[in-house]
């Protein structure tokens, strides 16, 4: 990974306002603030009002505000409660120009200053007479506006609450353990949050990472790939030409063009001729298998008789089978419809699992080539339905783990050198590149020591 | 590290980490239990129903010094399970000093091994060199059978150059050592790094007597040495 982890919340202060769930916290202010009958005001650090719960001021504070010193006075009473600064962690008293009073708790937490709570107004309870900071607020009408009524003023101060200064301030230390409580709370709750979304993106981000690094490596196999697949082409073409000349000249010299050929000398011939042809099946299904894989399948689509492949596979591999021993049978399931289907490539395909299923099945065992429409798939409407061309055996089966491999080119069940079965391990490879470029499908079905079925879907239209 | 001139506010990560299920925040636990509450806040742990640590644990310390310096510990566990990676290598960011809580007990040592490498992938991936760091290992559960014996655990030692101290945190043992051990160290680097002592008056004495005296000592080998 190039870059550094981003910036956690563990190393950030975070504000008031987004640790707490304001909703709730206003909740818990407007319920503490109707038990005591006292205002409600909470501020962040920066100043910005959180809670706002008035009780019984808003009449009297809306009287004195009508009047022009008293409106400049309350708005720098209301400043002094917002920012006049609270050192330490002890409750400060704000007077007003009225004679009502506020308390202001700082809510610290872990040291870090992150904002106050602000009791009142309350009249304390030692207030008699109303101050004349109070009584000097209109004292003329030079518009006409009636001048400040102090009786109307006392009336006004009596909705809201007279209490001792003591009083309030308990219950101000009060409401602090609850905030404390909810601040503790709510900043575990937040951390937890947050802490879970950055661990998300970390995972994700390490992931990522994975991933960049998985797809390059892929890409560098790919590349490898092609270029053995070119490799494989370039040399299965080599081996191609002097071979046709072994061959031809074999078969000269069993013709005798070269002269009369002993008995001994003809078994020898003929020898060379089959390991030659053995050889050239080997190389030709290489070059195949390089064209399959460089998605270069090319299908000779004709009407196709798929009865007919089973036949000729059957008729093809009976000798075969009968040499080992093995019971072969055909069975074609209803009357099965011509098809558009590569004939030769399919032919191949049959073929090729007829004489694997030989090769895998002991003496004395059974072989089944099997042709059937079958309907298969979780269509909404139903299955859709397939050509199955199926070779069933009670041969040795194939190992669970094995299964996925066995359709990888050159792979063996058993890869040892000392393997009791022969060839190069191309034949499954070809087979399913042959059915999937009709649109098909290669199915297994094997019990490890009982049997395989191997079964060949092709698409109905 | 984070130092803000202006108001005079030092705040400090310390990071326990270590295997799973090695005694971090068992660790934490212990400290918050000798800790006076004056001079602690809560301990905040985040954890699961069994009680495995999911993201973090919690626990700050502070104190002012004489010259009004405001300094603020906190010290974090990281969770120790395989699976939360990420969340090591998140809570371990801008950490000033670290304790590596290893597990003594031998058939632990693999953990051990891999979570101290794990643990440099993360400093790296933070921006952070070990080497700077200020770290002490401590080779928890002494109590527990088929432990690394002394002198396996002094053959140990001698393979790197961090302090090691021996605890039994469960019973409280050999905690308040570690992290004496571990602000010792970070006070030399507090002074390589913002002069602290000779720029803020804040002497190594003063910055573990500060932390110390807010804790009860008891029984560990600290009840002579601060006071």
């Amino acid at each position: 990974m190039s870059e550094l982890v981003p910036l956690s919340v563990l190393q950030q202060r975070v504000p008031l306002g987004e640790v707490v769930d304001l909703v709730s916290f206003i909740e818990v202010c407007k319920s503490f603030s109707d038990l005591y009958r006292i205002g409600v005001k909470v501020f962040d650090a920066h100043g910005k009002r959180l809670v706002d719960i008035k009780a019984g001021s808003e009449d009297f504070c809306g009287y004195v505000f009508t009047f022009q010193t008293g409106k400049e006075r309350c708005t720098a009473t209301v400043g002094r409660v917002k920012d006049q600064p609270v050192p330490g962690k002890d409750v400060e008293r704000i007077q007003c120009f009225t004679g009502a009073r506020y308390l202001v708790l700082p809510i610290v937490y872990e040291m870090d200053y992150l904002g106050r709570a602000v009791l009142g107004p309350f009249v304390p309870d030692d207030l008699v007479e109303l101050p004349s900071t109070l009584l000097d607020i209109g004292p003329e009408t030079p518009n006409g506006s009636p001048a400040f009524d102090p009786p109307v003023a006392r009336a006004l101060m009596e909705r809201f609450r007279r209490a001792p200064e003591s009083t309030i301030h308990k219950i101000l230390l009060h409401f602090g353990t609850i905030l404390n409580v909810m601040v503790f709370s709510s900043y575990r709750v937040f951390l937890t949050g947050q802490l879970h979304l950055e661990s998300v993106k970390e995972s994700n981000r390490v992931l990522e990472d994975k991933n960049r690094e998985l797809q390059a490596n892929f890409d560098r196999l790919k590349e490898l790939d092609t270029l053995k697949s070119n490799f494989l082409a370039t040399v299965s073409h080599e081996l191609r030409t002097p071979l046709t000349s072994i061959m031809g000249y074999t078969d000269m010299l069993l013709e005798g063009l070269a002269g009369p050929v002993k008995d001994e000398q003809q078994q020898f011939l003929k020898t060379i001729m089959e390991k030659s042809e053995a050889l050239l099946g080997m190389i030709t299904d290489m070059l195949d298998l390089t064209r399959a894989e460089a998605s270069r399948v090319t299908l000779k689509r004709e009407l196709t008789d798929p009865a007919r492949i089973l036949h000729d596979t059957f008729t093809t591999v009976a000798p075969l089978a009968r040499k080992k021993n093995i019971e072969i049978r055909e069975r074609v399931v209803g009357s099965l419809p011509k098809l558009l289907l590569d004939r030769v490539k399919v032919q191949q395909s049959v073929m090729n699992l007829a004489v694997n299923a030989i090769k895998f099945t002991r003496e004395g065992g059974h072989i089944v080539l099997e042709g059937q429409l079958v309907e298969q798939g979780d269509g909404r409407f139903g299955g859709d339905s397939w050509l199955e061309l199926a070779v069933s055996d009670d041969g040795i089966g194939i190992p669970n783990a094995q299964i996925e491999r066995i359709f990888d080119t050159f792979y063996q069940v058993d890869g040892s050198s000392t393997r009791e079965f022969g060839g190069v391990g191309l034949g499954l490879a070809l087979v399913k590149s042959y059915v999937e470029a009709h649109g098909g499908q290669v199915k297994v079905h094997t019990v490890e020591g009982t049997g395989s079925r191997f079964s060949l879907l092709f698409p109905m239209a | 590290m984070q130092f803000n001139q202006e108001n005079r506010e030092l705040s400090l990560k310390v990071v326990y980490y270590g295997p799973a299920l090695s005694g971090k925040t068992t660790n934490l636990t212990a400290l918050h239990a000798r800790l006076n509450p004056d001079v602690r806040g809560r301990l905040l742990t985040v954890d699961t129903k069994s009680d495995r640590t999911l993201f973090f644990d919690l626990l700050p310390v502070f104190f002012e010094t004489g010259s009004g310096l405001k300094v603020k510990i906190k010290l974090y566990t990281v969770p120790g399970q395989v699976m939360h990676s990420a969340t090591r290598r998140i809570v371990l960011q801008g950490a000033d000093a670290i304790a590596f809580i290893a597990d003594s007990q031998v058939e632990q040592t693999r953990a051990n091994n891999e979570y101290w490498r794990n643990m440099q992938d993360d400093l790296r991936l933070n921006g952070l060199t070990r080497e700077k760091l200020p770290t002490v290992i401590q080779f928890n559960k002494r109590d527990l059978p088929n432990v690394r014996s002394l002198q396996e655990l002094e053959d140990i030692r001698k393979r790197g150059e961090e302090a090691m101290f021996l605890a039994s945190a469960l019973n409280g043992e050999g905690v308040v050592e570690t992290l004496h051990g571990l602000l010792s160290l970070t006070h030399v680097r507090l002074e390589q790094r913002l002069k602290i002592e000779s720029q803020w008056n804040l002497t190594r004495k003063e910055f573990l007597s500060r932390i110390f005296s807010g804790f009860d000592l008891a029984g560990t080998h600290l009840s002579t040495a601060v006071s």
